[in-house]
């Protein structure tokens, strides 16, 4: 028996105004019981709509959704035990801030599962979980962003649900706030132990918490791993290009060793590139470089070169745009700031990190 | 050279030139407002308490300063009874209206998907001001009279064999005429109140637990509480007021506190009395709407 959810060839059909199109298309994916697994993807890649149909709020158009094992297509949004926390917050803004964490325990009781005094005693303790005892009272518009999203989570987890839904719950709120709840939510994953799903379009906010992340694009998925492993080595040039700062400079194999090969630039420089890749001798490929793992050398030898066409000091480095010899590509180069400046135009020679490189096929 | 203390005064007295300029202008802006407030509202409401404070003999207006109207409106049978009874209708008219209209605004609100149908079902709500009031209430006799709808078609039934004459030429036509000409507004009232709830609370309930009838109890319904009380007292004023329903459907008991006014304008041409009673109203009007939108106000939800 699995465990966790698993998503099986999933698809779902919007249709509006005479056109009709596949908002999801086909995603499989397995999220392990207890895992913080995050879908990152641009706005309309279908991120939104996955999760919604995890939680029951979107009928699958095909496809099935599994939960530990058995099959939760066709079960109802009210049955599932998923909690989802919504962008808007979707407080009830009629009721208290302890009648809107109470409300999904009310629910339950009129099934007999809690009584009064331990309801009071449950949301008094999740307040105060996501510190914020002192505003039982309130209504949500005296609350601010990040408070009313705090309310949102104790509401979602007051109820003990194993799986936790996120849809983009820091997208309203400030940069700063937003860190703040990005640490919070960490800790929240690693005392409750849940599962969580997580849909958001900040591939940092992704990297920084998930233990995985499916990277999708016009529905489908483009990429699932490890956060490690989306940045070192991106599967196709879409993940590449949308995580991080990488350029993709067009490449041929040139040769291929037992663990490595080398690769051709359009001006001849060659790069030799740690790993395998599913590429033959000829055959054309993209080479990922990213700005953090070019530094300028002194030796041509095992180098490439380029012309320094601009460049920008950001205060933690200085960021070189360089473009490469025989009109090859562009790329970035981030150098400490306390080394001498070079001068726009200059010929530069830049040495590539072999263990950090990485070649994409698609 | 100016010193500092120079420059400060120099200033001070620039910003006082340019505060009478404002306030010039500001006046020019004031006059039209004003005007119109003076022309179609203190004239005619001083008009009406000069009026109401004389008496009228041998069919000449006197003027004067005397109470006595007033004390008539609430002492003379049958002006404080007519009162009461119109306030009734108004009631009637208000909570029958409420209940027609919400399950019509809620649908509007929540299951209507499409714009083009909300578009044409408002449409419904609203076209029948197109059609004059009179044919509408008049039509009330067509269906509730003794040759009318409802009765030929119980007779046909063989529900009954008379046809029914407490239908019609009574109170409660008066009450059903009224709710059918002034749901629209109770309809468009509560509607806009429903359509302020975001489609993410309904979501985040499901998403809890809730069935549909929690959710109705405990989220739309106490958000919709405001609607509901403006739509009543838009219709309670409407019926209130009403002078056509109680004439046409009316019996000859149904007379309401505005056909009273006909009456003493013109037949008993007692022009004070009639302005007396129109103060009361609107007093009591006053004092309605002041206690309807603190209501609104307790009521009325944020987000």
């Amino acid at each position: 028996m699995t465990t966790g959810i698993e998503l099986r060839n999933l698809r779902k059909l919007f249709e509006g105004h005479g056109h009709a199109s596949w908002a999801v298309d086909g995603v499989d994916m397995t999220i392990g019981a207890g895992k913080f697994v995050t879908l990152l993807g641009p706005s309309g890649c279908g991120k939104t709509t996955t999760l919604r149909m995890i939680a029951g709020l979107e009928i699958p158009t095909s496809g099935q959704i599994l939960r530990d094992g058995q099959d939760i297509t066709d079960q109802p949004v009210t049955d599932r035990d998923m909690r989802m926390v919504f962008q808007d917050f979707a407080l009830f803004p009629n009721m208290t801030i302890q009648d809107n964490v109470a409300f999904g325990l009310r629910v339950k009781s009129k099934r007999g599962k809690y009584t009064e005094p331990q309801i009071q005693q449950r949301v008094a303790e999740f307040l105060d979980l996501v510190h914020l005892k002192d505003h039982a009272y309130k209504k949500p518009h005296q609350l601010s962003g990040g408070q009313k999203q705090r309310v949102s989570l104790a509401r979602a987890l007051v109820t003990d649900p194993k799986v936790v839904l996120f849809d983009e719950p820091l997208g309203s709120l400030d940069a700063n706030l937003r860190k703040i709840m990005q640490l919070e939510l960490i800790r929240l994953h690693r005392e409750l132990g849940k599962t969580f799903v997580y849909v958001t379009h900040d591939q940092d906010e992704a990297m920084a918490m998930s233990d995985a992340i499916a990277v999708m694009s016009q529905g489908k998925v483009m990429q699932f791993g490890t956060p490690r492993e989306i940045y070192d080595r991106p599967a196709n040039r879409y993940v590449a290009s949308f995580i991080g700062h990488a350029h993709i400079v067009d490449a041929t194999v040139d040769s291929k060793q037992a663990d490595s090969l080398t690769v051709r630039l359009g001006n001849g420089d060659r790069v030799g590139v740690r790993g395998k890749a599913d590429a033959a001798p000829g055959s054309a490929v993209g080479l990922m470089l990213r700005a953090e793992d070019l530094t300028f050398t002194d030796t041509a030898a095992d180098a490439i070169g380029g012309k320094v066409v601009d460049s920008l000091y950001r205060g933690e480095y200085v960021e070189y745009v360089v473009a490469l010899n025989g009109n090859s590509g562009v790329v970035h180069v981030h150098a400490r700031t306390d080394l001498p400046q070079v001068a726009h135009g200059s010929t530069v020679a830049l040495k590539v990190n072999p263990a950090k490189a990485h070649v994409v096929v698609h | 050279m100016t010193t500092i203390e120079q420059t400060v005064e120099i200033k001070r007295t620039s910003i006082r030139s340019a505060r009478a300029i404002e306030r010039r202008r500001l006046f020019l802006w004031l006059v039209p407002p004003l005007a119109w407030f003076t022309i179609f509202m203190l004239i005619p409401y001083a008009t009406l308490l000069y009026t109401s404070l004389g008496h009228v003999d041998d069919m000449r207006f006197i003027p004067g300063l005397s109470l006595d109207n007033f004390v008539r409106v609430f002492t003379v049978d049958p002006y404080l009874s007519v009162i009461i009874k119109s306030a009734r209708i108004g009631l009637m008219t208000a909570v029958f209206s409420s209940i027609v209209a919400y399950p019509l605004a809620f649908y509007l609100a929540f299951h209507v998907r499409t714009q083009r149908l909300k578009f044409l079902i408002y449409l419904l709500v609203i076209v029948p001001w197109w059609a004059s009031y009179l044919v509408k209430a008049y039509a009330w006799k067509t269906i509730l009279g003794s040759g009318g709808i409802l009765n030929v078609g119980m007779q046909s039934l063989g529900l009954v064999h008379e046809p029914v004459r407490l239908f019609l030429y009574n109170e409660f036509s008066v009450d059903m005429t009224l709710t059918y000409i002034f749901t629209p507004f109770a309809v468009l009232s509560i509607y806009a109140q429903l359509e302020r709830v975001p489609t993410s609370l309904i979501e985040a309930a499901r998403n809890l637990g809730a069935d549909g009838w929690m959710i109705f109890r405990r989220i739309i319904l106490p958000i919709s509480v405001p609607g509901v009380v403006a739509g009543a007292i838009i219709t309670f004023s409407l019926a209130f007021g009403d002078f056509v329903a109680p004439v046409l459907v009316g019996g000859p008991d149904s007379v309401m506190i505005s056909n009273v006014v006909i009456n003493l304008l013109g037949v008993a041409f007692d022009w004070p009395m009639a302005a007396a009673i129109g103060l009361v109203i609107i007093s009591l009007g006053l004092l309605l709407i002041s206690a309807s939108g603190w209501l609104e106000e307790r009521t009325q939800t944020r987000f």
